[in-house]
């Protein structure tokens, strides 16, 4: 915990081993398979997109990653222990953070009180003034730590969630649709941070509808499709691949 | 954010977790304090009717900071009440003669609810059990000790010592239910439920739970109920293990109801099965429910003035209709101000002072 006591930086791990291992992961909700099969590997320091049609399972991939959900079969990895049976909290601690779907902020306190929930384990109360302020400028947010946080804008308030995950300090961040519900300025802002956050060295995950954001992102994708890889490579490839456009159509 | 001397001492007792943080407030709670230690001597309040509303108030402070705060509704938040009851009177039966005073007594009406709480929390939070089942399954737990304790009527099975369980007439002898008594030998002091000494106990007593409460309240502890609240998914993906706060606070609360209980069987030297009882659960949902669930000093004042109102209406006028009454107050209250009638009474005074901008401790907003 000391080892990433007073710094806002993200921790690097640099290496060829995945930082994130699925291995042939199923998931069955009664009769529907949600997951199915699924073998995925992150590298460290990577940015990494995910898309697939609704119900392609990259909410319920999350969910696995974060242990708000097991696996009927199959077994996840996080930097080279398994980590499949872990309560979230304890993937948490191991450094998993994660921005679910919904908000996920308290409306009724400030912005700065917001981060005494996500920084307490960590951190004195005299040193979050100068961690949420750097924070705060990394997600567009100076100058707004008194601010009411239900007072903030949609997307204001997606970038605190945002916020209120790297105070984590966390290895891998999940973002699951981040830029959900924003206008075209503010999803380039929210490239803008994830990509900053990436060039620091933090391994980022990104779940998204938007074709445009993920665009902007320009990195390596993976695509889902019933719950099973269907396609994977980097955003040109993904882009021209024809069976992509046909399963977004309905057609696959 | 800065602390420092008087400033400090506000400072803890304020936060976002309390209404009423600026020096308003803190006048007006200075006056009310003062007002009511004033009550049987200048006021003209009957201790033996009042005293009553004060353990009240310990109950709901116990379900606010459970329900309220950290989002676990339980409908059977008297079963900690009634053992803390029970386990104040046997030990207070047994001992008395041998030390002259209630100190183990309270010791055991606290911890051994406390304790319970501990055993039946742990299964239920380890089990990830969630809202309506816990609300439900605590209600089942209460009423299952309700018939337990009825059928204690047999002496030879059912004694603890002097004590004698005694099924639906209550813990016997009663009149070796002693009063709270406190200090050794010659100095023991003792507090008469019907009389204004043990109004002022109770009172001190209710005044410290209150103040400690806002403490934890407004302490990163209190922030982390709201959290697991609002949102237990999310807190736990702050690397919180959620059933662990869910079970410190379910045991706290189980404290605050066990001292209450230990108080009312100090109070009228009598403990009985209804405690444990559908209606007594109730009253207690009511109280926080009306007077504002999500604050402290709402949900106390609440419990204190329904106990109050309901009194009045049963000794005056036509009593009659008293139940009915109370009942179209309830809704309505219910209707005009959902999150609570001392959480809206707030807010709207909030809005009044605030905007004066005088007497403000930190910000504008933070006059009440």
């Amino acid at each position: 915990m000391n080892s990433r006591a007073d710094t806002g930086q993200p921790q690097t791990v640099t290496g060829d081993t995945p930082i994130v291992e699925i291995r042939n992961v199923i998931k069955d909700f009664g009769g529907v398979r949600a997951t199915d099969n699924l073998s995925l590997a992150i590298t460290p320091g990577e940015l990494h997109c995910m898309i697939g049609p609704n119900g392609a399972g990259k909410s319920t991939f999350f969910k696995l990653l974060m242990g708000t959900i097991r696996p009927s079969s199959g077994t996840i990895h996080f930097n080279g222990e398994d980590i499949t049976r872990l309560a979230p909290f304890a993937r948490a601690r191991r450094g998993l953070g994660i921005k679910f779907q919904n908000m996920q902020v308290y409306q009724e306190l400030t912005v700065f009180q917001n981060f005494f929930v996500p920084m307490r384990r960590h951190h004195k109360p005299a040193e979050m003034p100068e961690l949420v302020d750097r924070i705060l400028r990394r997600i567009h947010l100076t100058g707004l730590e008194d601010e009411t946080v239900k007072n903030l804008s949609h997307g204001q308030q997606q970038w605190l969630s945002i916020g209120m995950s790297i105070a984590l300090e966390p290895k891998v961040l999940l973002l699951d649709e981040p830029a959900a519900g924003m206008g075209p300025e503010e999803t380039a802002s929210t490239a803008e941070i994830i990509k900053a956050l990436n060039a620091e060295g933090m391994t980022i995950i990104v779940i998204e509808h938007d074709m445009e954001f993920i665009r902007s992102l320009n990195s390596r994708t993976s695509v889902l499709h019933l719950g099973a890889l269907f396609a994977q490579g980097s955003y040109e490839d993904i882009e021209r691949n024809e069976d992509v456009h046909k399963i977004y159509l309905g057609k696959a | 954010m800065k602390r420092s001397g008087i400033f400090g001492i506000l400072g803890l007792l304020n936060g976002p977790q309390t209404m009423g943080r600026g020096w308003v407030f803190w006048i007006g709670f200075v006056v009310f304090v003062v007002l009511a230690y004033l009550g049987p001597t200048h006021l003209g309040l009957k201790p033996y009717k009042i005293n009553e509303f004060l353990i009240s108030g310990f109950l709901a402070a116990s379900l606010s900071i459970l329900w309220g705060y950290c989002g676990i509704l339980s409908l059977g938040q008297v079963a900690f009440f009634g053992i803390g009851g029970y386990v104040w009177g046997v030990i207070g039966i047994n001992l008395w003669d041998s030390t002259g005073n209630t100190h183990l007594a309270f010791l055991g009406g606290i911890l051994a609810p406390t304790a319970f709480a501990a055993i039946v929390g742990a299964a239920m939070f380890l089990a990830r059990l969630k809202g309506v089942y816990i609300a439900i399954l605590m209600l089942v737990l209460s009423l299952l000790l309700e018939t337990f304790m009825l059928q204690t009527a047999d002496p030879e099975v059912y004694s603890i010592g002097k004590a004698v369980l005694g099924g639906s007439n209550g813990l016997r002898p009663a009149s070796d239910i002693p009063n709270a008594a406190f200090g050794w030998g010659e100095s023991v002091v003792d507090f008469n439920g019907r009389r204004a000494e043990f109004y002022y106990f109770a009172l001190t007593l209710l005044i410290l739970t209150y103040l400690g409460l806002r403490m934890l309240l407004n302490s990163s502890f209190g922030y982390l109920l709201v959290a697991v609240r609002e949102d237990p998914d999310r807190t736990e993906t702050f690397g919180y293990d959620v059933r662990l706060i869910q079970l410190a606070v379910f045991c706290i609360a189980a404290a605050i109801a066990g001292l209450a209980g230990s108080l009312d069987t100090a109070r009228i030297n009598r403990v009985d099965p209804e405690v444990f009882g559908v209606s007594a659960n109730i009253m207690v949902v009511i109280w926080v429910a009306v007077g504002g669930r999500k604050d402290l000093t709402a949900a106390i004042l609440g419990a204190i003035s329904l106990e109050w109102l309901f009194l009045w209406l049963t000794t005056s006028g036509n009593p009659e209709y008293a139940t009915i009454v109370m009942g179209a107050i309830l809704v309505g209250v219910m209707l005009i101000a959902p999150e609570g009638i001392f959480v809206f009474i707030g807010e709207r005074l909030r809005v009044l002072f605030g905007k004066s901008g005088l007497f403000s401790v930190e910000r504008k907003d933070s006059v009440i």
